[in-house]
């Protein structure tokens, strides 16, 4: 019986196995690298006790949309700021309404009567079918409006541009301007490292801004006075830590506020008083997100958050 | 006479054949006088496909490695507390050794105006580790990148930190563009 055959098989297997070897020798599996001597580990200030997540997530609408841009709750419909576009849709996610808006927004807020976008150096006013009542006056070139907030006949609009709110009445007119300055002699005010200047009402009427640079949410009477402030310089769950957060806000029917971050991304409750309630949405509901989600609460305490990376609204429900 | 100078079809082949051979000799000289007065590339890490693993502080040929933290000042928020330069959790805002990421203190904590501070890389110091990069990223703005500095990358053939590259974010780019900056380009 001729062997050369086999033997030239046999030769031919282990080449191939000494290849495999060898490849998976210098392969760059994670188990074969050596220990990183450099390696600085984040992800346990990213881990939340499950018993801390109160709420769970509900519902996701995925937005046809480029760049969404701001998220508002009003009259049982949710109004999305994006692209150039304005869009009404049903809580059920049907698109009810879509306006073209005169350029790239970058905020929105609602009121019964009126829908009032920022857009980077001014704000325009519209119907709620979508219908522009007013355009004001341009505020200038350092100008980057992030956040409005609108009460009674009033509206604040935070200007992360030049670390200002600015004060109008709803119908344009421009009534003054505040940079946070608790006394004349304060040597700052408020603190904007990057775009995240959040503003919002509670349901007291109660002026609330988020000064991200000090990782605090400051109380300021209509006229601009500072009045209180809470703050919590924490890399865990209970606190705000890095750059700019809470990025977001806004406040729940109890006065709660509703926070949240950017890069460690995650939704939390806090209690009026600034204490930590529960957990929303821990980073794991963020895997790849490192923007922090707009945020919009209904009356029923049900809270939306704009995803802006997966271009969803996700809604975030009492267990 | 005239049936002379009439072509017959081997003269016809030789023609075609001969010109041919001209063209593709003349052709291949000009892509070769082109290629050689074209770009040269050299190595660069994309800021946005890193992930600070910590192997170009181990894996370049260089010692320290040629890869070096820089700071994006387009970027940088100038924070108080700058989450590249201070470890998660410190309580206090000091320049004590056991409150600084970067093993090497590698990074100038530069008071600017209250409450700013610029932070600086001293690149004789920097090993390239991405500690400081890492912190930056996960809690800040992003300004701290990894770049390789070419005043003293070898420009290897095949780059050690490229083939150790757990996430590819090291690639060849042109040598009159050879940094990438974060606020020079955008996320692709």
């Amino acid at each position: 019986m001729n062997k050369r055959p086999i033997i030239i098989f046999l030769l031919l297997m282990a080449a191939i196995i000494v290849f495999v070897i060898y490849k998976d020798l210098i392969s760059k599996r994670p188990e074969n690298r050596s220990v990183n001597p450099y390696e600085y580990d984040v992800v346990k200030y990213k881990s939340v006790d499950s018993a801390m997540v109160r709420y769970k997530e509900a519902q996701v609408i995925s937005l046809n949309t480029r760049a969404p841009r701001g998220l508002a709750y009003a009259n049982r419909k949710l109004y999305i700021a994006s692209d150039s576009l304005l869009q009404v849709i049903t809580v059920d996610g049907k698109e009810v309404n879509r306006a073209k808006l005169p350029a790239s927004p970058s905020c929105i807020t609602v009121t019964d009567q009126s829908i009032f976008i920022g857009f980077n150096d001014f704000i325009a006013a519209f119907d709620l079918n979508g219908k522009m009542t007013g355009r004001w006056k341009p505020l200038g070139k350092k100008t980057l409006i992030t956040s409005l907030a609108v009460k009674d006949n009033l509206l604040f609009a935070a200007d992360a541009g030049s670390r200002k709110v600015h004060r109008y009445s709803t119908d344009g007119k421009y009534l003054g301007v505040f940079d946070g300055k608790s006394a004349k002699d304060s040597k700052h005010g408020f603190i904007i490292p990057s775009p995240y200047f959040d503003v919002a009402f509670n349901h007291d009427g109660e002026l609330w801004i988020a000064n991200t640079g000090k990782r605090a949410l400051e109380q300021y009477y209509d006229n601009g006075t500072f009045r209180t402030f809470w703050s919590n310089d924490e890399v865990g769950i209970e606190g705000f830590w890095g750059c700019c957060n809470p990025a977001h806000f806004t406040f729940l029917p109890d006065g709660s506020f509703v926070t949240s971050e950017k890069n460690n991304v995650r939704i939390k409750v806090y209690k009026p008083s600034g204490a930590l309630d529960c957990v929303v949405a821990p980073s794991e509901k963020f895997p790849n997100e490192e923007l922090a989600p707009a945020l919009a609460t209904t009356p029923e305490g049900d809270i939306y958050a704009l995803d802006f990376q997966k271009k969803e609204i996700r809604l975030f429900q009492h267990k | 006479m005239a049936d002379d100078k009439k072509l017959n079809r081997r003269d016809f082949i030789q023609n075609s054949m001969r010109t041919t051979l001209g063209i593709a000799v003349v052709g291949l000289g000009g892509l070769s006088m082109l290629r050689s007065k074209g770009e040269n590339w050299v190595w660069q890490i994309d800021p946005f496909k890193c992930t600070w693993c910590g192997r170009c502080a181990t894996s370049c040929v260089m010692t320290p490695s040629a890869v070096k933290c820089v700071n994006a000042y387009d970027l940088c928020g100038y924070c108080d507390l700058c989450t590249g330069y201070f470890k998660n959790g410190v309580k206090d805002l000091n320049t004590g050794a056991e409150n600084l990421v970067c093993p090497t203190s590698a990074i100038v904590r530069k008071f600017i105006e209250e409450p700013y501070f610029q932070f600086d890389i001293v690149e004789k110091l920097c090993i390239g580790c991405g500690k400081c990069v890492k912190g930056c990223t996960q809690f800040g703005n992003g300004s701290f990148i990894l770049q390789i500095r070419h005043d003293r990358c070898k420009n290897c053939n095949e780059c050690a930190i490229a083939r150790m590259c757990p996430s590819d974010a090291i690639k060849r780019v042109p040598a009159n563009t050879p940094y990438m900056i974060k606020s020079d380009f955008i996320r692709k």
